[in-house]
C-alpha cells in the first residue's frame, strides 16, 4: 500500500477471482464493508471510478473474472478499509461464486 | 371458446387452473412532475428518505422472515436492501430535489434513468439485467411516496398469483401454500420469478403481455405453463382438457422425477451412459438433480468469453478440479477450446474471415494460438488426479490434425514431469466427430483416440451444407436425413470395431425421435442437456433393444427424409405419448444449446 500524494490517498491492486466477476452479490459485499468505514473509497478500472459504498456503481463497472481492480481510499480508517476490502477479494467473496 | 388468451414465457413447468389474485399491478401511474417553491426542498426530501426507509424496513421484516424453501433467495433481498440504501439512487434522487426544486417522485423517477441509461451500455448482459433489481426497489419507493395500498391479505382459498412483478422480499409477505401458481407481466428468462416457481415447484409464465389489461381479480384463468398461455374465462371445453391434462402431467413428473436415478437400461438390459452438456460448474446441482452419471461435453469456453483479460492456468485448473471433484467417480469430459464461428475472442476478431463457420475455429484455433492451448492442457492434465476427467477435441479434420494435438498433449505431459507436478498419465484422450471428413476417416481415427463424441449439430450443418440460424435454409436441418443416419452409424461401428466408445452429443440425442435410432447403433452414450436428462432416460427404460434395431433397420431401408420421418414419428408418438405431450414442452423451457 503506497501513499499516492494525491489527497493523501492509498491504494492497492486486487484480482476479482470468482467467476461469475463482480455480479450482484459480491458487489454487495463491497458495498456493505465500504459503508462502514469513515474513508472515501473508490475502485478504479481503467478510466472508471465506482465509489464503493454504491453497490449500482460497483455493478456499472461489469467487472469480470480476472479483472485488476485499483482500490483508493482517503480518510481517517483509511489503511484498514483497504486491508479488509481487499481480504473480501482475495477470500473470493467469502464464498461466492 | 376462451374469451382470451395471453402469451408469455413459461419459466416453470406445469398447469393450474383457479381464480386470479393481483398483488400488484402497474396502472399508469401519475408521476407528479412538478416544480416546489424552494422553502419545501427539505420537507420534500424528507418525505424521499420516508419512503426509502419504509421500504428499507420492509426489506429488513421480510429478509428476517426468509422461510426455509427460500433461503437461497436471501440473498436477493439483501441485493435489494443493498440498492435501496444506495447514495447513487437516494443522494441523487435528493440532490435532485435541492438543486433542480422538484417532487420527490420526478427526482426519483429521473434518478432511476440516470441509473438505467449507465447499466444499458454494459456488454455483459448478467449485470445489464441487475437494472431489473433497480427497477423493482425503486418501484416500491415510489409506491411509498405515492401512497399505493399495500397487497391485502389473499382472500381465502387457494389463488392463481398475478403481478407487475414478483420479487422475493413480495413471495415471504404471502402465503406461499396458498398460491397455485405465478403470472407476471415482466420478467424473461433469468428472472427471479422464474427461480422463485422453480423451487417452490409451482407453475409459473413471466413477461405475459396484456396481464394487466385483461384480467380481474377472482376470474377463473387456467395456467399452461408448458406452453405459455392464460386461458381466462375458458370453456367448459377447455376446462375439462385441461383438468385431465394437468393431472397426467403431475403424474408423468412424479414419475420422471421418481426414476431419473436409476440406471439407463432398456427392458432387456442394454445399458448406455446418459452425460450432461454443461459450460458452468455452477450447473452440476441440476446434473446431479436430474440423474446425470456424469458431464460428457463440459465447453470450457466460458472462461475465456466476457472478460477483459485471458484466464490464467491456475483460474482454469480451480474451474476443472472443482469439477472432478464434485463429479468423482463419475466422468467429466473436457474439450479445449472451441471457439469460433459464432464465439470469437479477440484474437480472432481481428481475423475477419470471410466464413468463420469454415475458418479458424476449434482444434485449428488452439494449434494456431499453441500458447492457449498448451494453457489450458496443463490445466486438465492437472485437475486429472482430483477425479475422473477425460480430454477431448474439437472439429478434427484429419490424422495431421490429431497428431499436431497429441503431439502438444505430450509435450505438455513431460514438462509437467519435469516440474514434478501429478497428472493422470493415462487420461482418456477422444475426439468430436462432426466434420464429414472425419467420418469418412472414423475407422483411421478410431485406432488413435480414446473415445468419440458425435456432434451432431455441426455434423448437421456442414453435412448438408446448411446454417440452421438461416431462416431460408433452416428447414433443411434434418436429423434424420439418410446422409446423417448412415454417418452415426458409420462412426459408432468403427469405434466398436476398434474397440472405443463412442456418444453423441448434440441435439439429436435428447430428441424422442431420434434416440430410439441412436439405440439401435448402438450407442455408448449420450450426453444432453441437464434438464433433458429425466424424460430421455425414462424412454429408454420402457424400449427394448429389439425394437430399436427393428426401427433403425427400418429408417435405413428409406431414401427420402420425409419417408424417414413419417414412419418414425407415427411409431414413437404411438410407443410414447405421454413423453411427446410433455417432454418437448420441459426442454424447451431452457434453450438447448449448441455442443
Amino acid at each position: 500500500m503506497e501513499p499516492t500524494g494525491e489527497n493523501n490517498s492509498l491504494e492497492v491492486i486486487v484480482c476479482v477471482k470468482n467467476e461469475l466477476g463482480l455480479h450482484a452479490r459480491p458487489a454487495g459485499k463491497v458495498a456493505q464493508l465500504a459503508q462502514s468505514f469513515q474513508a472515501d473509497i473508490a475502485l478504479c478500472l481503467a478510466d472508471q471510478r465506482a465509489d464503493a459504498k454504491s453497490i449500482l456503481d460497483i455493478l456499472a463497472l461489469a467487472a469480470p473474472q480476472g479483472t485488476e481492480i485499483c482500490i483508493k481510499a482517503s480518510g481517517t480508517d483509511a489503511c484498514e478499509a483497504l486491508e479488509q476490502i481487499s481480504q473480501l477479494f482475495h477470500d473470493k467473496f467469502e464464498g461466492d461464486t | 371458446m376462451a374469451r382470451t388468451i395471453l402469451r408469455g414465457i413459461p419459466v416453470s413447468a406445469g398447469i393450474s387452473i383457479g381464480k386470479a389474485y393481483f398483488v400488484n399491478r402497474q396502472k399508469e401511474r401519475r408521476i407528479p412532475r412538478e416544480t416546489i417553491p424552494h422553502h419545501l426542498v427539505t420537507v420534500e426530501t424528507q418525505r424521499l428518505r420516508n419512503a426509502v426507509e419504509e421500504v428499507r424496513q420492509n426489506f429488513m421484516d421480510a429478509r428476517a422472515r426468509v422461510p426455509e424453501e427460500l433461503k437461497e433467495h436471501g440473498a436477493i433481498i439483501d441485493s435489494h436492501l443493498m440498492i435501496c440504501q444506495d447514495p447513487k439512487l437516494v443522494d441523487s434522487a435528493a440532490k435532485n430535489i435541492a438543486d433542480r426544486a422538484i417532487t420527490a417522485e420526478w427526482a426519483l423517477e429521473r434518478s432511476i434513468d440516470t441509473i438505467g441509461k449507465a447499466f444499458s451500455a454494459i456488454d455483459d448482459p448478467y449485470i445489464r439485467d441487475r437494472m431489473q433489481d433497480v427497477r423493482v426497489v425503486g418501484d416500491k419507493i415510489m409506491q411509498a411516496l405515492i401512497g399505493v395500498p399495500k397487497p391485502a391479505d389473499l382472500p381465502s382459498g387457494r389463488r392463481v398469483l398475478m403481478a407487475h412483478d414478483l420479487t422475493p422480499a413480495d413471495a415471504i409477505e404471502l402465503e406461499l401454500s396458498r398460491i397455485m401458481s405465478f403470472a407476471t407481466a415482466e420478467g424473461g428468462k433469468t428472472s427471479h420469478t422464474g427461480i422463485l416457481a422453480r423451487s417452490l415447484q409451482i407453475p409459473a409464465i413471466v413477461g405475459v403481455e396484456d396481464l394487466e389489461d385483461s384480467i380481474r381479480d377472482g376470474d377463473l384463468v387456467i395456467i399452461d405453463a408448458l406452453k405459455g398461455l392464460i386461458f381466462i374465462d375458458p370453456s367448459e371445453e377447455e376446462l375439462a382438457h385441461y383438468s385431465d391434462r394437468k393431472y397426467q402431467f403431475e403424474d408423468y413428473q412424479k414419475a420422471i422425477v421418481k426414476q431419473c436415478h436409476l440406471p439407463a437400461e432398456t427392458v432387456d438390459g442394454y445399458r448406455l451412459d446418459v452425460c450432461a452438456n454443461i459450460e458452468l460448474a455452477e450447473e452440476l446441482v441440476q446434473v446431479k438433480d436430474n440423474g446425470g452419471q456424469g458431464v460428457g461435453l463440459y465447453r470450457t469456453e466460458y472462461a475465456f468469453f466476457n472478460k477483459k483479460k485471458m484466464p490464467d492456468e491456475e483460474m482454469l485448473y480451480e474451474e476443472y478440479t472443482t469439477l472432478a471433484e464434485q463429479l468423482a467417480p463419475g466422468k467429466v469430459i473436457l474439450r479445449t477450446l472451441d471457439v469460433g464461428a459464432d464465439k470469437l475472442l479477440d484474437e480472432q476478431a481481428m481475423l475477419e474471415e470471410a466464413n468463420p463457420a469454415l475458418g479458424l475455429r476449434g482444434i485449428r484455433f488452439c494449434l494456431r494460438y499453441q500458447n492457449i492451448f498448451r494453457m489450458q492442457l496443463r490445466a486438465m492434465l492437472r485437475a486429472s488426479v482430483h477425479g475422473n476427467v477425460s480430454i477431448m477435441f474439437p472439429m478434427i479434420s484429419g490424422l495431421k490434425e490429431l497428431r499436431q494435438a497429441r503431439f502438444i498433449l505430450n509435450s505438455v505431459k513431460s514438462e509437467l514431469d519435469a516440474e514434478g507436478l501429478a497428472y493422470n498419465p493415462n487420461i482418456p484422450v477422444g475426439i468430436m466427430i462432426e466434420l464429414p471428413s472425419a467420418v469418412m476417416i472414423a475407422d483411421t481415427l478410431a485406432r488413435e483416440v480414446d473415445f468419440f463424441s458425435i456432434g451432431t449439430n455441426d455434423l448437421i450443418q456442414y453435412s448438408l451444407g446448411i446454417d440452421r440460424t438461416n431462416k431460408h435454409v433452416s428447414y433443411l436441418y434434418q436429423p434424420l436425413h439418410p446422409a446423417i443416419v448412415r454417418s452415426i452409424k458409420y462412426v459408432i461401428d468403427a469405434a466398436h470395431k476398434e474397440g472405443i466408445e463412442a456418444s453423441v452429443c448434440g441435439e439429436v440425442a435428447s430428441d424422442p425421435y431420434c434416440v430410439p435410432i441412436l439405440m439401435g447403433m448402438r450407442v455408448d452414450g449420450i450426453s444432453i442437456a441437464p434438464q433433458a436428462i429425466p424424460g430421455i432416460k425414462r424412454i429408454i427404460r420402457q424400449i427394448d433393444m429389439e425394437e430399436c434395431i427393428e426401427l433403425l433397420g427400418d429408417v435405413l431401408t428409406h431414401a427420402t427424409v420425409s419417408r424417414i420421418n413419417t414412419k418414425v414419428r407415427k411409431r414413437i408418438f404411438k410407443r410414447f405419448p405421454e413423453e411427446l405431450s410433455f417432454f418437448a414442452s420441459l426442454i424447451e423451457q431452457d434453450d438447448i444449446t449448441e455442443p
